[in-house]
């Protein structure tokens, strides 16, 4: 069945879009992330273009993220002062992110640059994930115990604030730039940036890892909703029609996934996640070192 | 040369040629897969085989609106493939289709096909930016491909002599706006009458709506994506929540 894309102006499968945000759902459910970060490459590879697979992916990334945000609102998992200053830091980032994508846009390049992220944001985040959870299943094999409290190069910044909920007295200063790097590859990327602000705030910041879930969603929320209304008006790029049949089938697929991710240990999850992300960037890399099947492209006057 | 006269001038003589579209509108719609534009008609005399020296032949030219387009090339710059120089295009039809009832080389005298410009060689585009004589070529390549120019590949097709009729494909890419189908009467090598017929192409219903409002109205279409987006979310977890 086909279906016309009013802003990508072309028509694709209905079924395939389903099926795609189906699949992009189940491993966000079972992973606990956005899943914007293998939505965006997958919409480029079946045609759409990247400026519309960004936009798009971020508004997508923005459903699929507030019924996560509202259950974890509702088990007090949210440390709203965190949230604040990653979300300042994460307007300021997307704002300055969305001026570079629409300056690659008009210097034609685009797509290098997307790919560009993904390889090195991809490449470097998924190699980190695989060792630091092969070494924690080694670790737990031989079963030593973790320091109580470490101490980070971040508590000797200056002003400090309290994050209670999250057990903090930490710099501002941190969680404002993780913000904003975030806020600035979602907008290059068409990512709501859980899989890099997770980690970050873990091994950053030194959050409990029960309220690190509840709050990066409040983040990637208010972020994408950020890059979706920005990009609608600078870019002209988000279509409504793709957002909303992509998260038709990520809704169904990640109530499958999050079922199934019950049943796997944290461990073995952020090695298969961080292999995951691996895959995703090599696949980008081979297609930038390829000899590209058409030569020339044409497109719009930018 | 003879010119298709209007019906007033000369009471008595039927025009040696009539030609329709069997819609004066394409209307792209949310389930708009590509269409086709169907050109009719019939001539005052027979229509003969091309070998056939001295017969009438039938031309149809279809053309859409001019856009400027930019066209790249992909160099490999430290082992990696990136787009390259760009040559611009100002005026360059968004849609271009010839049929005819032979090969138009064959039917036409080159002065005749150069003059009035019948054939992809002969399209009137300037270059600007990157020089190099690849750019050209490729942009015709890449247009006939996404099947917006198409060049004779379909026949007008000749029925009882005097009817013929073209299908020209219209592939869901297609470019909104004003197009001109002309029809043409070949006699000799020389177009001896031609009709001028306007096709519009038009958004229509959800899709030329949702299009409208993102271009007029950005800022409110941005918030109704952020809305929208967060509600199917919201509204999806709740109906397919399991146990």
């Amino acid at each position: 069945m086909q279906v016309y894309l009013p802003i990508a102006e072309m028509s694709v499968d209905a079924l395939l879009l389903l099926g795609i945000g189906f699949g992009v759902g189940w491993l966000s459910g079972l992973f606990g992330v956005g899943g914007g970060f293998l939505l965006t490459p997958i919409l480029i590879l079946i045609g759409i273009p990247s400026a519309v697979a960004v936009g798009s992916g971020a508004n997508q990334t923005l459903g699929a993220s507030v019924s996560g945000l509202m259950a974890q609102w509702r088990r007090g998992n949210v440390d709203f002062r965190m949230g604040a200053v990653l979300v300042v830091g994460g307007f300021l980032g997307s704002l300055v992110g969305v001026q570079l994508f629409a300056w690659l846009r008009r210097a034609g390049q685009v797509d290098l640059a997307v790919a560009l992220f993904y390889v090195v944001v991809l490449g470097t985040v998924g190699a980190l994930m695989v060792r630091e959870s092969v070494t924690a299943i080694l670790r737990r094999r031989r079963a030593r115990p973790a320091r109580l409290h470490e101490h980070l190069w971040a508590h000797g910044l200056p002003l400090k604030i309290r994050f209670r909920k999250s057990r903090l007295y930490i710099s501002v200063l941190p969680p404002l730039l993780i913000g904003f790097a975030i806020g600035l590859l979602s907008a290059v990327m068409g990512v709501g940036g859980g899989f890099m602000l997770v980690p970050a705030m873990i091994y950053l910041l030194g959050m409990p890892t029960a309220v690190v879930i509840g709050t990066s969603l409040f983040q990637v929320v208010f972020v994408t909703a950020n890059v979706t209304f920005l990009q609608a008006i600078q870019v002209g790029s988000v279509d409504i029609v793709l957002t909303l049949l992509l998260l038709t089938g990520g809704v169904v697929g990640a109530q499958f996934g999050a079922a199934m991710g019950t049943k796997l240990r944290g461990e073995e999850m952020r090695a298969l996640l961080g292999a995951l992300v691996l895959s995703v960037a090599l696949a980008l890399l081979w297609d930038l070192l390829r000899e590209p099947t058409a030569l020339f492209t044409i497109g719009p006057v930018p | 040369m003879l010119v298709a006269l209007p019906a007033h001038a000369q009471p008595m003589a039927p025009p040696v040629l009539a030609a329709e579209l069997s819609a004066r509108r394409i209307e792209v719609t949310t389930a708009f897969t590509g269409g086709e534009i169907l050109v009719f008609g019939a001539t005052e005399r027979l229509i003969g085989s091309p070998e056939m020296a001295g017969s009438d032949q039938v031309l149809v030219l279809a053309t859409g609106p001019d856009r400027p387009l930019v066209v790249r090339e992909k160099v490999q710059s430290l082992g990696i493939w990136m787009n390259g120089p760009s040559a611009r295009f100002n005026r360059v039809p968004a849609y271009w289709a010839i049929a005819g009832t032979g090969r138009v080389a064959e039917l036409l005298s080159p002065d005749e096909r150069a003059d009035l410009r019948l054939g992809l060689d002969l399209l009137p585009l300037v270059q600007l930016g990157a020089r190099g004589a690849q750019f050209r070529p490729a942009l015709v390549e890449l247009k006939q491909k996404a099947g917006l120019w198409v060049d004779e590949a379909v026949p007008v097709q000749v029925s009882g002599g005097r009817l013929f009729h073209a299908r020209l494909p219209v592939p869901s890419t297609v470019v909104t706006g004003e197009y001109r189908v002309q029809v043409l009467l070949v006699r000799a090598g020389r177009v001896v009458a031609r009709q001028e017929l306007r096709l519009d192409v038009v958004r229509s219903g959800t899709a030329a709506w949702i299009a409208d409002i993102a271009r007029g109205m950005p800022v409110l279409y941005g918030l109704a994506c952020i809305v929208l987006a967060a509600f199917a979310g919201w509204l999806g977890s709740v109906l397919f929540r399991r146990g």
